[in-house]
């Protein structure tokens, strides 16, 4: 199979090709497309939320339909969005920056991509199939037990099958970050993305287990008559609480830290300097990831933990400020007295730094447990996570894609329109969200779907609705990047921004074997080092030789399917037993692909040195 | 075993030994959850409920799985045939044996009226314990397909990779079982 081959061929093998590949590379494309279609549905949602509070008392959504946009807004941007861009910009990055050929298990990889596309095919599908959940994105119960009609069932099924996903994600890539560095290439050389990978994926495994067991609960609730979140039968709602914010807090880390990362990256790229206090910042990630895990009750300040619980998880909180603000201080100083290349994915770090601070500092005020008895369930809440989500996480993803473009598509993105959707992004967002903490402070409470006229709303408001405009058409122009840069895109070559770290030695886009002799580093920032030294690029660790890899296969998308259309039974076997025919079906499938899997050997196949001399030519 | 594959065999070493962390911390939050539940504030108590022999019996088919399992592997490392397959097919029998007691044990309890909607006691009774008979099940599921894979005679070096992978698996099940008697059963049949 050489490249030329796989150029000229019909839009059928094309399909065939990106549904049975196990090559990184390819399974990146796959999550930032499966990602972007989520972003876009999910800022769909959002546009509709801003117009229905455009103006007071309006009636463009009504009550019930608006708590089904607020719900599927929140669960897609953050489970179905945010998270797989991120995983795709890891899966497109992390092996070849730590020199890897792929990640540990491709065969995993393609299943969790597909359990994630398929659960959040499920729960879209809510939509079509009589309501989409509305007890807002957190399903507080007893609100989740009572809702009627099978919303929130979609939610417990969609979030349990794509959390899955996540998870084989987060085990694939710690162990790929374990075993598969490539001669020389110690912890403390690894780039510092590769690093956020490594502790995400840690965080990942830490907190996805407690989201599983809480829907599971929930999910016996709904459907099976047990009552561990009915008060009204001894249970508890508080349990729902804890279980989900024991995941949910370190999940907006899982968030952050993979942003924190690839603008470390950036900004020691575009100011040609080594990054300053390294050191510092893997000890700031992981502290930030530690201390992830004990901060969750300040979600539950106006719960009734009592006086001392509320004060420890009001000192913990705060204590975050002190890692995160070390990081921001390294990024200045890495600026600081570099010669600094200011271009769209600079743009958008830059663009990270101040509107995380306030975020940040949103955070600290929200962390104080008695002022937050003024702020909870307000728009200030609202603001402050839009500020550390959309400003570290999306833009985070946005300089993401305009710094490794070229590396994953070969073309770079076209410079003008990426300032463009920048700066209409940038300012739109500051106009949707930083008057919504004013908005929060004079009382407005979150998920509401009116207010009233002349309480000094209105104008906020519309000054929100307006912001959410502009940043549509930030999206758009951004979008018409991406297609004008498929079209016409400039080919700049395999090392545009004059990297400092692995992939950068690759070709653009890389080969499907990524390595053809696994590089020596030699120190952090190894492609830097080369340069210095006049060499420019990587020595070889080993002679050329024969190169193993893994075949394709259908069997995780099958295994996905299978687990779509049980999930749908399941949904509806209350109703019908008829629809218990689907859960065997979509089982049968499922293990049935195990059970191929298991039993026909696949041993991959080899490339050879002969074969590899001659690409080389 | 050449270079690439033992490599591999390591991946997947750590890598199941990791998910099953993942498993022990969902198991753990199970526990949880059953702690904070039992006893519960209405409905039967875990005294009336819990019968000791049928803790006992399952306890010491799965117990002694764990053994005869290691028994197994013993026979595969010494490349006893005889061996290897007379312990292993006892490992699956008490493996049936158990699930059948279980089966039995959950039978009985909604015979009796308590079923899962009668407290939340019951409740997060079932869940755990059923989570781990599931847990079981699926392991009867893996045994049987080890065997039909020891009938194809792939290479013996992959083989008893596959059951090195296994064996993780199903002690770390009898370990939860343990942890299953002492904090579910025990404060409650002593």
């Amino acid at each position: 199979m050489s490249i030329a081959a796989t150029q000229k061929r019909g839009f059928g093998s094309f399909l065939w090709d990106y549904l049975t590949t196990v090559d990184h590379k390819k399974i990146a494309h796959l999550y930032l497309f499966g990602g972007g279609f989520f972003f876009l549905l999910g800022g769909l949602e959002a546009m509709f939320i801003r117009i229905q509070l455009i103006k007071p008392e309006n009636d463009f959504l009504s009550a019930g339909l608006y708590n089904e946009m607020i719900t599927m807004h929140g669960t897609t941007m953050i489970f179905l969005a945010a998270m797989p861009l991120l995983l795709g910009l890891m899966n497109a990055v992390m092996p070849l920056q730590i020199g890897a050929r792929d990640v540990a298990f491709p065969f995993l990889n393609s299943l969790g991509f597909w359990l994630f596309m398929f659960g959040g095919i499920l729960l879209n599908c809510s939509w079509f199939l009589g309501g989409a959940p509305d007890a807002g994105w957190t399903s507080y119960a007893p609100l989740s037990i009572q809702s009627p009609g099978h919303g929130v069932d979609f939610y417990v099924l969609g979030l349990q099958i794509s959390g899955a996903g996540t998870l084989i994600g987060g085990i694939n890539f710690l162990v790929t970050v374990v075993t598969m560095r490539a001669p020389g290439m110690t912890y403390m050389r690894m780039p510092l993305f590769t690093w956020a990978t490594f502790i995400t994926s840690v965080l990942i495994l830490f907190a996805f287990p407690a989201l599983t067991v809480g829907l599971f609960l929930l999910m016996f609730d709904r459907m099976f008559g047990s009552a561990f979140f009915d008060v009204a039968l001894g249970g508890n709602s508080i349990i729902w609480q804890h279980l989900f914010w024991i995941f949910g807090h370190p999940e907006v880390y899982i968030l952050i830290l993979p942003a924190f990362g690839l603008f470390s990256d950036i900004f020691s790229t575009f100011s040609r300097k080594r990054l300053f206090g390294y050191t510092a910042m893997v000890f700031a990630t992981m502290l930030i990831a530690f201390l992830g895990f004990m901060v969750w009750a300040h979600h539950m300040f106006t719960v009734g933990l009592g006086p001392v619980a509320n004060s420890i998880f009001a000192i913990a909180t705060m204590a975050i400020a002190v890692p995160t603000g070390i990081k921001i201080f390294n990024w200045l100083a890495t600026m600081w007295g570099g010669s600094i290349e200011i271009n769209s994915a600079m743009l958008w770090s830059l663009g990270f730094i101040p509107t995380f601070t306030i975020g940040g500092m949103t955070g600290v005020m929200l962390g104080s447990s008695v002022a937050d008895y003024q702020y909870h369930d307000t728009y200030f809440v609202v603001a402050h996570f839009h500020y550390v989500i959309v400003g570290g996480t999306v833009f985070g993803i946005l300089a993401g894609l305009h710094y490794w473009w070229p590396k994953m598509f070969g073309r770079i993105l076209n410079e003008m329109m990426g300032k463009i959707s920048f700066w209409i992004f940038f300012i739109g967002f500051h106009l949707t969200f930083f008057v919504q903490h004013f908005l929060g402070l004079m009382g407005m409470p979150r998920r509401y779907w009116v207010f009233l006229e002349d309480q000094g709303l209105d104008m906020g408001n519309l000054v929100s609705t307006i912001g959410a405009f502009f940043m549509a058409v930030g999206v758009i122009v951004f979008l018409i990047n991406i297609i004008y840069t498929a079209v016409k895109g400039e080919k700049p070559g395999d090392d545009p921004w004059g990297g400092r770290t692995l992939e950068w030695a690759t070709a653009s886009p890389p080969v499907y074997y990524n390595f053809k002799q696994l590089p020596l580093v030699r120190g952090l920032d190894p492609l830097w080092i080369e340069k210095t030294e006049g060499k420019g690029k990587m020595t070889p660790a080993e002679p050329v030789g024969d190169i193993h890899m893994p075949n394709s296969s259908i069997l995780p998308f099958m295994m996905g399917l299978g687990f779509f259309i049980a999930g749908i039974g399941f949904i509806f076997q209350v109703d019908h037993s008829a629809w218990l025919i689907a859960v065997y079906a979509g089982m049968a499938t499922a293990i049935g692909s195990m059970l191929i899997r298991s039993l026909k050997d696949d041993h991959g196949y080899h490339i050879h040195k002969e074969e590899l001399e001659r690409e080389a030519d | 075993m050449n270079n690439h594959e033992s490599a591999l065999f390591k991946d997947k070493q750590i890598g199941f030994l990791i998910y099953l962390g993942v498993e022990a911390i969902m198991f753990s939050v199970l526990f949880a959850t059953y702690l904070i539940f039992t006893p519960a504030r209405q409905g039967p108590h875990p005294s009336e409920v819990f019968e000791a022999m049928s803790v006992i019996l399952s306890s010491f088919f799965l117990l002694s799985s764990s053994g005869t399992l290691l028994a197994a592997e013993k026979g595969l490392k010494k490349n006893n045939k005889f061996k290897f397959l007379v312990w292993f097919g006892i490992t699956l029998l008490f493996a049936f044996i158990f699930l059948g007691l279980e089966i039995r044990e959950f039978h009985t309890f909604v015979s009796e009226g308590y079923d899962i909607s009668v407290n939340v006691f019951m409740s997060s009774f079932y869940v755990l314990v059923g989570l781990h008979a599931a847990h079981v099940a699926f392991g009867i599921g893996w045994m049987i397909v080890l065997l039909i894979q020891y009938r194809r005679k792939i290479p013996a070096s992959l083989f008893s990779e596959k059951h090195t992978i296994f064996s993780y698996y199903w002690h770390f099940v009898d370990v939860i079982w343990v942890f299953i008697i002492i904090l579910v059963y025990l404060p409650y049949l002593v």
